[in-house]
């Protein structure tokens, strides 16, 4: 890896505009939180900071806090704090549940909900430094090459697959997340944070290279709403989303009132299945609904040539978690 | 010669006890110094440029702006570094030594042009400090004329392919001859003929890395013409004479030094080629240097297992009895032979007529070496799949099919010094509750979560051989023993420990074990072959003796006074083969929806002759099956053909298995002592791997009715073979 220069920064403001001055040096920076990513892409030479901005001396940001019925989430709070919370346990179980699944114990004690929100992405052509899409080249490799891990919906120009588990169930909680930038903060639904790369090939999300997410916000949740993520992984521990589903169930004793239903590792954001949600509300979730919820789930998607194994994989997904979570009683 | 107890042990006093390591403090607390934790005044750090190409002639190559940078000491690349890497690269693939060297034809360099695989070594930097490295590294210009390039065994022996050397893409033998390795026995013409049935298929394996936890680095320090190497390598004996070798030294001239390593698993064994460039750089810069790999590094850059294409035929009888059995086998050696790149299996089974052609070949993937059992766990995957296959087919349960031909004599022709086989076999079966849990009718499970048994036995090498010790008694009463062992993971420093408080018979605390330096140690066999306890342990009990012999003469030492037995046998085994024997038993569980697999449970059955210490041999049968797991259902360097690039170096990408994969692993051990050997001791280490790989694949086909042919059977391929 190449030197840099280490800055503290006491708030989010403050870290923002040492990032906007660095790069108006003509030097480039990088935010850091617990790093767990940006390490490994700084020793490959993916990313090559001059600074690194420490977000981990800015207080007050790495807490669970009730706020209207929901609550607060700030960005550097760790994936291992996240987990344990007694709040995220009892009322958002699949924002525990995803949280304990990413990768090892050691990168959960230090990795943050921000950065496990905002990774990049793990496709093999980006880790190994092919001048694709996201190294601000004009090719996606995995296309006509390896692509057994990569999208089977929204694909192109480039075909990486979102890694953050924590995404995806917070797109399905409805969260906001608060972004601080240089001129101020604005707040975004989840839904409208992450980009396609129709919208921006080299990006995972709307984040301007000055920009940070401070906060994660998540709405109350009505009466006998219940949630999971089940996750599929290639080995028990460390590694990410083949497959990946968050439900949140309203439920009235066996009646769906209203769904949310999101998919990771099949799209290059977060995916959503609105049809499918349409489809349970009002509905008795039944072994039969689930298996045509299953079928909707997969309608449009446009397997690669070596990746066709994610659509059965992704509707026994669908349909076994939605049969679980509705028996959860 | 001791009276030959076969299957059963009478018990020892220290020897056969569970013994924790006598250093395991030291390796907990931190305190153990491995080869990355030395510094030396005054020392240099080293990085490495590596090509970015899997087929390229160096044009040209301009250090100059490299060279310009402030603390940058010292570059080297092929231009002003010729030494040979024998053991990097032999016509062949056998073991280096002087006879080798002299008609090799296909060497290779510790720079070579032109560049034979991504990741092979292109130029050096030694400077002050690591970071100063990496930037000159990414200074030095290259021109490189990029050659087409081949990635599979098959498609490289084609006529249209690039010619990776001159002579062609079949590596040459050690005559220098582009001939398939073949051995026959009988006429497998003739076999067929007399066949009832014959059956025909195809398997393949994929390149598997070693991933030892440990990546390789090295320290090289000169003072004066003497070469100080602090390198982990498997084998210190072997390392300074393949060092001295290489760089036209005497022997005595280097000293190599090696105690603690973070594993191996084969891609340590002899020297490699960061501790040729090392010492090169430290004898250019006038200072000691430190070498570090990257894990990417370590997977691309050392080696790992040959991948193959496996076509057998075989014939059987009516009554499921072997006549002939016919392997014609590619294995991708990369761009060097670092190995024979042999398939080995079909001995495991009697049968009169055999013939086996394989084909080593140059591609342009990562190099292949050693990686524990090199030879076996692919090809036994192959052949053990072959004949469950045969034995579904012909009706049979593959336990009886095993019993009606598995080897009884070594090659129909030898006998074994124990025979144990049959019975590992017979009392798996029964622990394991065979019968409950193999489905007579595969995939027959109602589903979605579908269970399956597969089975899988082998033989293991455990010849004996040549090695050293020396035992020094004081006045204190210590003794000493000075073995130049290293410590690979399995514990050789206890185990030489134990034997030599067995055979002194004295308390295991009186003993200390002086090992890995050259300088301070009798030559070893070295960590490889699982012949370190074997061939070193029964020196430790030659000298033991020796040393009571010269008490018995002298009395105890007084004052400042010693005695020192010490011992160099080379006993033989008089025409038998001494062989560990294993069979594994395995269940899973199938989720046949998401295409998942389980180990629900795993039985290892093993007579490794006596068992030094059940603790660490406990651990060495459940790290081979660990691995086996790992490599049947993940592991692969992947390439993309359309650039030859590797995509999956790490233990990330290549999803090596976590401890939350690894299953409860039951061993049973049944002792024998054969009469050779330190007390009947016999080989462990590999063999746990050899027969774990088939035992998955073969329980995952019982489970969903499909073969699956290709390692490793990834999720994608079950969906696929399940759609």
């Amino acid at each position: 890896m190449k030197t840099f220069a280490n800055s503290n920064a006491r708030d989010f403001q403050q870290a923002v505009a040492l990032v906007q001055q660095t790069r108006q040096q003509g030097r480039a920076a990088s935010l850091v939180g617990g790093g767990s990513d940006l390490l490994g892409l700084v020793k490959e030479r993916i990313v090559n900071p001059d600074v690194l901005v420490n977000l981990k001396t800015i207080r007050g940001l790495d807490q669970v806090r009730p706020s209207n019925g929901g609550v607060n989430i700030g960005g550097l709070i760790t994936l291992d704090t996240l987990s344990r919370n007694d709040v995220i346990r009892r009322q958002y179980s699949v924002l525990a549940e995803a949280a304990e699944t990413v990768a090892t114990p050691q990168i959960r004690n230090v990795g943050t909900l921000a950065g496990n929100v905002c990774q990049r992405p793990w496709c093999w052509y980006f880790r190994n430094g092919f001048p694709c899409y996201k190294n601000g080249g004009n090719t996606c490799f995995s296309f006509g090459g390896e692509n057994q891990f990569h999208a089977i919906f929204g694909g192109g120009p480039s075909y990486i697959v979102h890694p953050s588990d924590t995404a995806v169930a917070l797109l399905a909680l409805d969260a906001k997340f608060r972004i601080v930038g240089p001129s101020g903060e604005r707040v975004l639904p989840a839904a409208e944070f992450f980009a396609l790369p129709q919208q921006n090939p080299a990006r995972e999300n709307v984040l301007a290279a000055d920009e940070a997410l401070a906060e994660v916000q998540i709405p109350a949740l009505r009466a006998g709403t219940r949630s999971t993520y089940h996750k599929i992984m290639d080995r028990e521990a460390w590694t990410h989303a083949v497959v990946s589903a968050a439900m949140v169930l309203e439920m009235d004793k066996q009646v769906c009132r209203s769904a949310r239903v999101v998919l990771g590792g099949v799209a290059p954001i977060p995916w959503r299945l609105p049809k499918v949600e349409q489809m349970l509300s009002g509905e008795r979730i039944t072994e039969a609904l689930a298996a045509k919820a299953a079928e909707a789930a997969l309608e449009g998607a446009k397997p690669l040539a070596k990746n066709a194994y994610k659509v059965p994989l992704t509707k026994g997904v669908v349909r076994r978690t939605l049969v679980e979570l509705a028996a959860r009683g | 010669m001791r009276q030959q107890k076969d299957t059963s042990v009478a018990p020892l006093k220290t020897v056969g006890h569970a013994t924790p390591r006598i250093d395991a403090l030291e390796r907990v607390t931190g305190k153990a110094i491995y080869t990355n934790d030395r510094q030396l005044p005054g020392m240099l750090y080293a990085r490495l440029l590596r090509s970015p190409h899997p087929h390229a002639r160096i044009r040209r190559i301009d250090v100059s702006k490299a060279l310009a940078v402030p603390g940058v000491k010292t570059i080297l690349t092929h231009e002003n570094c010729q030494v040979v890497w024998g053991a990097g690269g032999i016509s062949g693939g056998l073991q280096y030594n002087d006879d080798i060297k002299k008609i090799t034809r296909q060497r290779r360099y510790v720079f070579n042009n032109p560049l034979r695989f991504v990741g092979e070594p292109v130029a050096a930097v030694a400077a002050i400090d690591r970071h100063v490295a990496e930037e000159a590294v990414r200074l030095i210009q290259v021109d490189y004329e990029v050659l087409s390039f081949v990635l599979e065994p098959e498609e490289a022996l084609r006529q249209e392919a690039v010619k990776i050397w001159p002579e062609g893409n079949l590596s040459l033998d050690t005559q220098n001859r582009a001939q398939p390795v073949t051995t026959r026995r009988g006429d497998v013409t003739e076999g067929f003929q007399a066949s009832d049935f014959v059956f025909e298929d195809r398997y393949s394996t994929a390149f598997v890395h070693n991933a030892q936890m440990e990546p390789r680095s090295c320290i090289a320090h000169w003072e004066g013409d003497k070469l100080t190497l602090y390198t982990p390598t498997q084998g210190i004996s072997n390392c300074r004479s393949d060092t001295a070798r290489d760089l036209g030294i005497p022997p005595e001239k280097v000293q190599i030094v090696c105690q603690y390593m973070g594993g191996g698993f084969g891609n340590k064994n002899q020297n490699q080629d960061a501790d040729l460039i090392t010492a090169m750089l430290a004898k250019e810069a006038g200072a000691p240097v430190k070498l570090e790999f990257t894990r990417k590094d370590d997977f691309i850059g050392v080696h790992g297992r040959w991948p193959t294409v496996q076509y057998y035929k075989v014939g059987v009888t009516r009554d499921g009895l072997l006549k002939a059995i016919q392997l014609r086998g590619y294995s991708g050696m990369g761009g060097y032979r670092k190995n024979t790149g042999a398939i080995g299996g079909i001995d495991i089974y009697q049968c009169p007529h055999i013939e086996s052609v394989i084909y080593p070949v140059y591609t342009n993937k990562t190099v292949s070496g050693n990686f524990r059992g090199p030879e076996y766990p692919q090809g036994f995957y192959g052949i053990e799949s072959m004949m469950d296959d045969v034995a579904y087919k012909m009706k049979m349960d593959p336990v009886d099919f095993i019993l009606k031909n598995m080897t009884r004599k070594y090659r129909d022709e030898l006998p074994y010094t124990n025979y144990s086989l049959e019975e590992c076999i017979r009392r798996g079966a029964e622990a394991f509750e065979w019968k409950t849990r193999w489905r007579p009718q595969p995939g027959s499970d109602p589903g979605p979560v579908k269970h399956g048994a597969g089975v899988s036995f082998m033989a293991f090498r455990s010849a004996l051989g040549r090695s050293n010790a020396v035992i020094r008694l004081d006045a204190k009463g210590k003794y000493t023993v000075f073995v130049g062992v290293t410590d690979i993971g399995a514990g050789a420093k206890t185990t030489m420990a134990l034997i030599a408080a067995e055979a002194l018979e004295v308390p295991l605390s009186s003993v200390e074990v002086v090992w890995g330096d050259t300088d301070r140690c009798p030559y070893s066999v070295g960590e490889s072959g699982s012949r370190t306890t074997i061939q070193t342990g029964y020196a430790v009990v030659q000298a033991a003796e020796a040393l009571k012999r010269q008490i018995a003469e002298k009395g105890l030492p007084s004052g400042d006074n010693v005695l020192v037995g010490s011992a160099s046998p080379n006993p033989t085994l008089e025409g038998k083969i001494r062989a560990a024997y294993a069979a594994h038993f395995v269940e899973v569980a199938v989720d046949t929806d998401l295409g998942h697999v389980r180990v629900t449970k795993y039985l290892a059955v093993h007579d490794s002759g006596r068992i030094m210490n059940p603790l660490t041999a406990r651990s060495q049968i459940k790290g081979g099956a660990l691995m086996g797991i790992g490599m049947a259902l993940h592991e692969d360097l992947i390439y993309d053909r359309r650039n030859g690039q590797p995509l999956t170096a790490g233990f990330y990408g290549d999803r090596i298995i976590t401890h939350r994969d690894a299953p409860e692993i039951e061993v049973i051990f049944i002792e024998s002592d054969d009469g050779y050997g330190p007390y009947g001791a016999k080989s462990i280490g590999e063999s746990s791997k050899v027969p774990s790989v088939a035992a998955v694949a073969n329980a995952i086909f019982n489970a969903i009715g499909r073969r699956m042919k290709n390692l490793p059977i990834t999720r994608d391929k079950i969906m696929g073979a399940l759609a």
